[in-house]
């Protein structure tokens, strides 16, 4: 059982980097009234989209209503959601990763993966060494601590950034896997979820090292080719290559939006689906794309979700057309005695829209005026602000806040203007909050 | 041939290849007869800091080297002050910051640095560092807030000093912890 899997040390050198409750930490390290304290943001959502660890300590989770949190902890600071400086602050991370090495993974807004194969000359260190400088660079810099893993492939790296938060540093060379493998259960495991797990379960396999020791040929036959890569990376091979581009191109555009009050309004709930649409539309023209179908969301206040489906006979990104198409199954879906709580829209089978098959009944001379008529509406919104024009479908969720009383307190930053920024244009430059005495 | 127009081929080059011309080919490139005048042309740009040369005597393009608009050597008598500003503008941003992923804003509110010429609605740009140096204008955290004062460091005592008379200088009771150094202020009329 002790046999390890590899005896490779580092074929590759592959690092995770994790920031340690990246919301609530940014929040806290520029605010020192808040450090020590329970800091909750995701207000304006009414559910936590992230925790601190003294509210981690707590009992807290992620997606626990806030209500639920008042009663766990009655001292909880809730904060609505800055994203303007997450979003500073999570570009400063990758910025300060790729002084390590230019292949970089931007994984999600606190995640990363990077590859420093062969960088121990270049950066004057080991592996090790250099992964226990990046992290001190980061939490030196940032003001807030990051967990990192050291591994031979994704996989391993990531379960090391995991083996120890907040502010961990955890180096898996190859002939160390097996190590920690038989402490972790299978679920625990990157794309392993509970109904995999529990499929697992039912042939005995319980812990990640039972997973791995099980031959290839074997997860071949019971599992779907995502797992025979994970499989593979346990074993130390890197098979998951990182993408080091941004992201050009869209399998789906999708927009939800959640508003509050809950409202039973036919009209303002579907102002709403309209706002999404649009959006969402203006996100596929950005990127040169058309949406051969499209599918409407609702979701009550109970958290019931209800959707339908729809493919067009030509696709489009024409704001007008997706809302005129969707408008009978919005009214299929919607009952009036039902109280929503969010729309939402997905555009799906996106194509370049520079080849778009008309059909015969399509109007070209038309096509062509709705192009420029819409080149124009996106220029002005470049210009002027992404809501400066609006279909009328639109126009009830644009009349109202889309939140109203507690919920809709703007993060601290939004209402600090400084001379010379407007609400959209803004100084690139986190602030430091809290009172200076 | 003028200087800059055999630079522009230089770079012309370099675009196309994406290496530097030896002297043989900047010989073809600029028409010379011999590489005896390349040699002079050479040392030319390099005296301008357009180009330098490796430990094996092999040509590198400088930082001067790209983009730099070049309107032409000067003639006579003064230099075109036109064509030294167009050398190397950083931006005012470059100006006020030295590490892009270390620096906030603070906004000043209080009154206590004013003798150093912080008022109360300036914006100061910090660098977050842990470490400061005395006499640097700090950001430290106190009692859950943050103070903006003067780093006093007078053997092993360290205290923080108001520019200000009305303010007493305080000197931290447990471990002081600074946030941030003061790097450069704004302010707009």
């Amino acid at each position: 059982m002790n046999r390890p899997l590899t005896i490779a040390h580092f074929p590759r050198a592959i690092l995770h980097v994790d920031a340690d409750a990246f919301f609530a930490a940014v929040e806290q390290s520029r605010n020192p009234s808040l450090k020590g304290k329970p800091v909750i943001t995701g207000k304006e959502r009414g559910i936590v989209s992230s925790m601190s660890y003294e509210a981690k300590a707590r009992g807290v989770t992620r997606a626990m209503r806030l209500h639920e949190v008042r009663k766990l902890c009655p001292d909880a600071v809730f904060l609505s959601s800055d994203y303007e400086t997450y979003s500073l602050l999570s570009m400063r991370m990758f910025a300060i990763v790729r002084r390590f090495t230019p292949d970089v993974e931007e994984y999600s807004i606190d995640e990363c993966f990077a590859d420093i194969t062969g960088m121990q000359r270049a950066l004057q260190g080991s592996y090790e060494k250099i992964a226990e400088r990046m992290k001190q660079t980061l939490d030196r810099e940032l003001g807030f601590t990051f967990s990192l893993g050291l591994g031979p492939n994704k996989v391993i790296a990531k379960i090391g950034s995991k083996w120890k938060k907040p502010s961990g540093l955890t180096c898996i060379p190859g002939w160390e896997i097996h190590r920690y493998l038989a402490e972790l259960s299978v679920d625990k495991l990157w794309g392993i979820g509970a109904q995999t797990a529990a499929y697992l379960a039912k042939h005995r396999v319980f812990t990640a090292l039972e997973f791995a020791r099980k031959p290839e040929s074997w997860i071949r036959r019971y599992l779907t080719k995502p797992f025979v890569e994970l499989w593979q990376e346990l074993q130390g091979d890197s098979v998951l290559v990182l993408e080091t581009c941004p992201k050009e191109s869209y399998q789906s555009i999708q927009k939800f939006k959640i508003f509050s009050p809950p409202s039973q309004d036919r009209g303002f709930v579907f102002a709403q689906l309209s706002k999404n649409i649009e959006n969402a539309c203006m996100k596929a023209r950005r990127y040169h794309l058309a949406a051969g179908g499209a599918t409407c969301l609702l979701r009550t206040q109970d958290f019931r979700n209800t959707g339908l489906e729809l493919r067009f006979t030509r696709p489009t990104a024409f704001s007008h057309e997706v809302i005129r198409a969707l408008r009978p199954i919005f009214d299929e879906l919607f009952h009036s005695n039902d109280f929503y709580r969010s729309t939402g829209v997905v555009l799906f089978n996106l194509k370049c829209d520079d080849i778009i098959q008309l059909t015969l009944f399509d109007p070209p001379v038309q096509i062509d005026k709705y192009q420029r008529v819409y080149r124009a509406v996106d220029d002005l919104r470049r210009r002027y602000g992404k809501h400066t024009v609006f279909l009328g479908s639109s126009f009830d969720a644009h009349a109202f806040t889309q939140h109203v009383g507690e919920r809709g307190d703007a993060p601290e930053r939004k209402s600090l203007l400084l001379k010379g920024e407007t609400a959209r244009k803004r100084l690139g430059l986190p602030m430091f909050l809290g009172t200076v005495k | 041939m003028a200087t800059a127009a055999q630079f522009h081929k230089i770079v012309a080059f370099y675009d196309a290849h994406r290496r530097m011309p030896s002297y043989q080919e900047i010989m073809s490139l600029v028409r010379f007869r011999s590489k005896d005048s390349v040699f002079k042309l050479v040392n030319r740009l390099i005296d301008q800091g357009r180009i330098k040369k490796d430990k094996t005597g092999r040509l590198l393009p400088t930082r001067y080297f790209f983009a730099i608009p070049w309107l032409g050597s000067v003639v006579a008598g003064y230099p075109n002050p036109a064509e030294e500003e167009l050398l190397d503008p950083i931006s005012l941003e470059e100006f006020l910051v030295k590490n892009k992923e270390s620096t906030y804003m603070l906004n000043v509110t209080g009154d206590s640095m004013i003798d150093a010429g912080i008022m109360p609605g300036d914006i100061v740009l910090v660098e977050r560092r842990e470490e400061a140096k005395h006499g640097e204008i700090v950001v430290a955290e106190v009692d859950g807030e943050w103070t903006l004062k003067r780093l006093c460091k007078r053997g092993r005592k360290v205290t923080l000093e108001a520019a200000n008379k009305n303010y007493p200088p305080i000197e931290p009771k447990n471990e002081l912890r600074i946030a941030a150094v003061v790097c450069s202020l704004i302010r707009k009329y």
